[in-house]
């Protein structure tokens, strides 16, 4: 897949999958923005990985979930690469995946949800909005977020992380709908329990083995598994694909 | 930043000249400082344990050894603590094993040590265990009791970390004065397992010495081996042969040579719901620590007519040792290791006519071979091979030639088959059946290699049943 001459945004992209995400398109040529919110550190890594991988980079700091940091952070990128061609949304509000200490249906605040939502919706509206002008100037574009399978199958049901994400897919669905006409693509890549990240490092080993009985693939999903299908849907590979959702683990869902 | 090896009761550390080993694992490069000990160094470093041990440690009742090394073992199971966490940070770079599976691997095999594990050693050996503090009626008639050894040696071999818990743990359950000796390859994890008793229990600090000297010196050696009361060596037969060789007779040498293991898959474990189970824990048994372990498999014996015949048990396997790469990568190999693999895959392929699945980067190999013998030697570090038998009744019988190599054998057959074949195994020189994926880790208490672990340590003084009787005559209360 060749990148060169594309910028691509990626947000959380200092640390995790979205690092990973973000040295991949570097590899195949494009020029990325690697979007993070307080690891200035962990950001200039992932930057230094991505020229290592042969692509251009440069890190900007914004909150995706306040509206003027994403416009700004658009703007940044464009300031830097002359548009934006791919935007991947990554980024989401922490969560620990920890089944032992999740909050149970009874003891969620709705402000659980809403901090989850803004992670997910909020910031992928903002965003989508943002960069549209730059797509629509070339009648070209593609998004993709990221989402989980625990949409569609709730292993351990971390209902407010989970909740938002089902939300993302119906917001990526409806955005296809509407910006296909203009040329836009919209998917969502819905990894399932990718280790190890920031996120997933409490996950025990148990449930690690729980889930690998009923994969397929008989293995849990590093960063690197994910970069993939996302680079697959931003390409030119995948032209004729928009509103689609691409499960990516091991097998444990299909659909 | 270089770590300092060892712990060294009644020596003055600054005054010992130290070298340092070089580890370049998991990216790092680590260099541990040992010392370079004389014959003298070493028989007053005895001399100061024996006597520490007297003192102290010969005094304790067992119950008190439990408790202290109960604290030990809790501490290093808490994942927060400092030494438990040097653990985990230098292991690997140490030992150049996969991060996680260390960490998974010692919260493991470190529970085999707690409390409840060490009255199940204890138990295992002692009728009553009270023997150790004090005479008790033997069931012969008259009173015994067992007495550790004041020095106890332990000269240790290989890179699986912590290993050496077995012995130092068997040691200090007798109350044995510790000297032991690490190798090259980890010289770490004593060290910080003396060094935390020493700080739970500063009377211990003195009766535990954990040493090093580069292989091949005698003059370290024969002096720590004049020494000991009971020295125990681990390692290859030639080095193990070289090691007696220069022990008086007056110290009882016990020695624990290589082994190899394999493994039983019987058809009942084969059927369409368990095939791919029964891959993924014999999978595990070769991935972890690399097949370093004396109970690591190097043949798998996998018998026809269940629905998953051998060739694809074979397949599963091989996808099993594949995403166990992901999971737990394989330790970097030397260049020599490297080679070895690729000529044993050769070697299968032309010589044995073979069937090899492998990675190509050599991260592991899966041989099949149908209508063979069977065993043959594997190149160890996730390479393994897969024999199709009709029967597995007749594995016992080609297993026979090689009678005191064998350790443990991996089964996975309904109990009837279990007994019958372990009765088979049993006769032909394996000590120990477990479970597949349970291979390689013992459970508390297990006879290693046959042998019991603390009995084969000490000596029971014995009061003849007519002394008690002869001494009563002797009472001031005599009628």
């Amino acid at each position: 897949m060749d990148f060169a001459g594309k910028s691509v945004l990626v947000t959380g992209a200092s640390r995790g999958i979205g690092a990973a995400i973000a040295r991949a398109f570097a590899a195949e040529g494009a020029a990325v923005t690697v979007n993070y919110l307080a690891n200035a550190d962990a950001a200039a890594a992932s930057v230094a990985a991505c020229e290592a991988a042969g692509g251009d980079a440069v890190a900007v700091q914004a909150d995706v979930t306040e509206r003027a940091q994403a416009f700004s952070l658009v703007e940044q990128a464009v300031d830097a690469f002359g548009k934006v061609d791919v935007l991947v949304n990554n980024a989401f509000r922490p969560y620990r995946f920890d089944p032992e200490r999740r909050k149970l249906h009874w003891e969620l605040d709705w402000a659980d949800y809403q901090a989850q939502f803004e992670g997910a919706v909020k910031s992928a509206h903002s965003l989508a909005q943002a960069v549209l002008p730059s797509m629509l100037a070339r009648a070209e574009g593609s998004i993709v977020n990221i989402a989980t399978d625990l949409v569609a199958r709730p292993i351990v049901p971390y209902h407010e992380y989970t909740t938002a994400k089902a939300a993302l897919i119906g917001f990526s669905r409806n955005l296809a709908a509407e910006l296909g006409p203009m040329g836009v693509r919209v998917n969502t890549v819905a990894p399932g329990l990718v280790y190890p990240t920031a996120a997933s490092a409490a996950t025990k080993e148990s449930v690690k083995d729980a889930i690998i009985a009923q994969t397929p693939l008989r293995r849990i999903a590093g960063p690197e598994d994910i970069v993939g299908p996302v680079l697959f849907l931003a390409s030119d590979w995948a032209r004729f694909m928009t509103g689609q959702t691409l499960y990516v683990d091991g097998g444990l869902v299909m659909g | 930043m270089a770590e300092r090896a060892c712990h060294l009761p009644g020596l003055d550390s600054a005054a010992l000249q130290w070298e340092a080993l070089h580890f370049d694992g998991a990216g790092r490069d680590i260099a541990v400082e040992v010392p370079v000990l004389s014959g003298a160094d070493m028989q007053a470093m005895a001399a100061h344990v024996r006597a520490h041990t007297k003192r102290y440690l010969a005094q304790y009742p067992v119950a008190r050894v439990v408790d202290i090394i109960d604290q030990a073992i809790a501490r290093l199971l808490d994942r927060s603590d400092p030494y438990r966490r040097r653990m985990e940070d230098l292991l690997p770079a140490i030992t150049g094993y996969d991060r996680e599976m260390l960490q998974l691997g010692l919260t493991e095999y470190l529970k085999s040590f707690r409390k409840p594990e060490l009255q199940r050693f204890l138990a295992e050996d002692f009728p009553n265990p009270a023997l150790l503090d004090d005479f008790q009626p033997l069931t012969k008639g008259g009173y015994g009791r067992a007495y550790g050894p004041e020095v106890l040696a332990h000269i240790w071999a290989g890179n699986v970390p912590g290993l050496p818990l077995w012995s130092l743990v068997s040691g200090l359950l007798v109350k044995a004065g510790t000297i032991g000796k690490v190798p090259s390859a980890e010289p770490m994890f004593a060290t910080w397992f003396a060094q935390l008793l020493a700080e739970i229990e500063p009377e211990l600090a003195d009766s535990i010495a954990i040493t090093w000297w580069k292989g091949g010196d005698e003059e370290a050696e024969r002096a720590l081996l004049a020494e000991a009361d009971v020295a125990l060596a681990f390692g290859g037969n030639e080095a193990l042969a070289a090691i007696q060789s220069r022990a008086p007779i007056t110290t009882r040498f016990l020695a624990y040579g290589h082994k190899v293991s394999f493994s039983l898959i019987g058809r009942e474990a084969l059927d369409a719901a368990k095939a791919s189970d029964t891959a993924r824990r014999a999978a595990y048994d070769v991935a972890r620590y690399d097949q370093q372990g004396c109970y690591s498999p190097h043949t798998l014996f996998v018998e026809a007519g269940g629905s998953a015949a051998p060739r694809q048990f074979a397949q599963y396997l091989a996808h099993e040792l594949s995403a166990l790469e992901w999971k737990f990568p394989r330790r970097p190999l030397a260049m020599n290791e490297a080679a070895s693999i690729a000529a044993w895959r050769n070697a299968e392929e032309m010589t044995a006519g073979a069937e090899v699945v492998g990675a190509p980067n050599g991260a592991w190999s899966v041989s099949f071979l149908e209508n063979a013998d069977g065993f043959g030697p594997s190149a160890l570090n996730r390479s393994i091979r897969v024999v199709a038998v009709d029967d597995l009744a007749s594995v016992p019988a080609s297993a026979a030639p090689y009678k005191r190599l064998l350790q443990t054998v991996g089964i996975a057959a309904p109990p009837g088959r279990l007994f019958t074949l372990s009765a088979a195994l049993g006769a032909v020189g394996v000590t120990r059946i477990a479970a597949l994926g349970d291979m390689t880790a013992p459970e508390a208490g297990w006879h290693h290699d046959g042998r019991y672990n603390l009995s084969d340590l000490v000596r029971i003084v014995e009061i003849d049943g007519r002394a008690l009787a002869a001494s009563d005559r002797l009472a001031p209360y005599a009628e």
